[in-house]
């Protein structure tokens, strides 16, 4: 069985938060994920350490409820921080530039302003990262068989020269 | 399979057949949003509340900003324009009294959808 791809979604708002879990995780059925839900970045960070997920969607404003909560960009420089690998897709609702060039520059792999149709826009970013994702993997499994392959031949030559070494 | 009569009503301002669709007509799934639906637009309309008795624009547009979200998950694509031009007029700061007539809408709607929901979710149980 594959390891589920792990997912964190940090949004302040919970229904917005549970309607996208449940629609990445219809949309993309046939894979194994796990999502887990933060309204803050702080708990999300809590969780980081323990369980380093590979994507994180991450709402850009995080203090509707908590006025003293990090905002997404300081979030997004603690994940970068801690995992670089980890990829991360900015959500704001605002169609600023400023924010979409800052999260860039910050490390985000993808911007998404929310619209109506901000589930179909993140289920496609979604689609891009995990081919990235299972392309990288594969690039990680050819370098290992030729690493084997390498160690195999060098085996074969050293072992022919030892023997042509002590028939002489 | 349970029918989404809510959306043969014209008059009902909730349309759910987005949720539907999100959901794949997942009756738990969208019972869970149902359920959470009812436990926070009441708190949002009182958190908007306070914020616009104590003129905290910046507040009255974030909570306006976060219900955007909120309600177009349900389709109530009526509150749209409403939340957009409360987030506007407190982005600048003005016109608390347009705000307050705005909020008055707001809640008039609100109130429909959430009785609306509590109907309809009676037949996911």
């Amino acid at each position: 069985m594959k390891t589920p791809i792990n997912i964190f979604i940090v949004d302040d708002n919970q229904l917005f938060a549970m309607s996208l879990k449940a629609d990445i995780e219809t949309t993309f059925a046939d894979r194994p994920i796990k999502i887990s839900l933060f309204e803050i970045g702080e708990k999300c960070m809590d969780r980081f350490k323990r369980s380093t997920p590979q994507l994180v969607i991450l709402d850009y404003y995080l203090n509707t409820n908590h006025p003293s909560a990090a905002n997404g960009i300081k979030v997004l420089d603690w994940i970068k921080k801690e995992n670089a690998d980890t990829y991360v897709i900015i959500l704001t609702g605002d169609d600023n530039i400023d924010v979409a060039v800052k999260s860039f520059q910050h490390g985000a792999s993808d911007y998404i302003v929310k619209t109506e149709t901000t589930f179909k826009k993140i289920n496609y970013s979604l689609l891009n990262m995990f081919n990235v994702m299972e392309a990288r993997n594969d690039v990680r499994r050819y370098k290992r068989l030729l690493r084997l392959l390498f160690l195999c031949v060098a085996f074969f030559i050293g072992g022919v020269t030892a023997i042509f070494i002590y028939a002489r | 399979m349970h029918q989404l009569n809510i959306n043969k009503n014209a008059a009902n301002v909730c349309d759910l057949a987005y949720l539907t669709e999100i959901m794949a007509g997942k009756k738990t799934l969208i019972k869970g949003i149902m359920d959470r639906f009812l436990i926070q637009i009441p708190e949002e309309l009182s958190n908007l509340k306070n914020a616009i008795a104590e003129e905290k624009y910046a507040s009255i547009q974030s909570y306006a900003h976060t219900m955007k979200s909120s309600v177009s998950i349900m389709g109530i694509t009526t509150l749209t324009p409403i939340l957009k031009l409360m987030e506007d007029l407190a982005k600048l700061g003005l016109d608390i009294k347009k705000i307050e007539e705005l909020n008055k809408q707001l809640n008039t709607i609100c109130n429909k959808a959430l009785s609306e929901i509590t109907n309809e979710s009676v037949g996911y149980l």
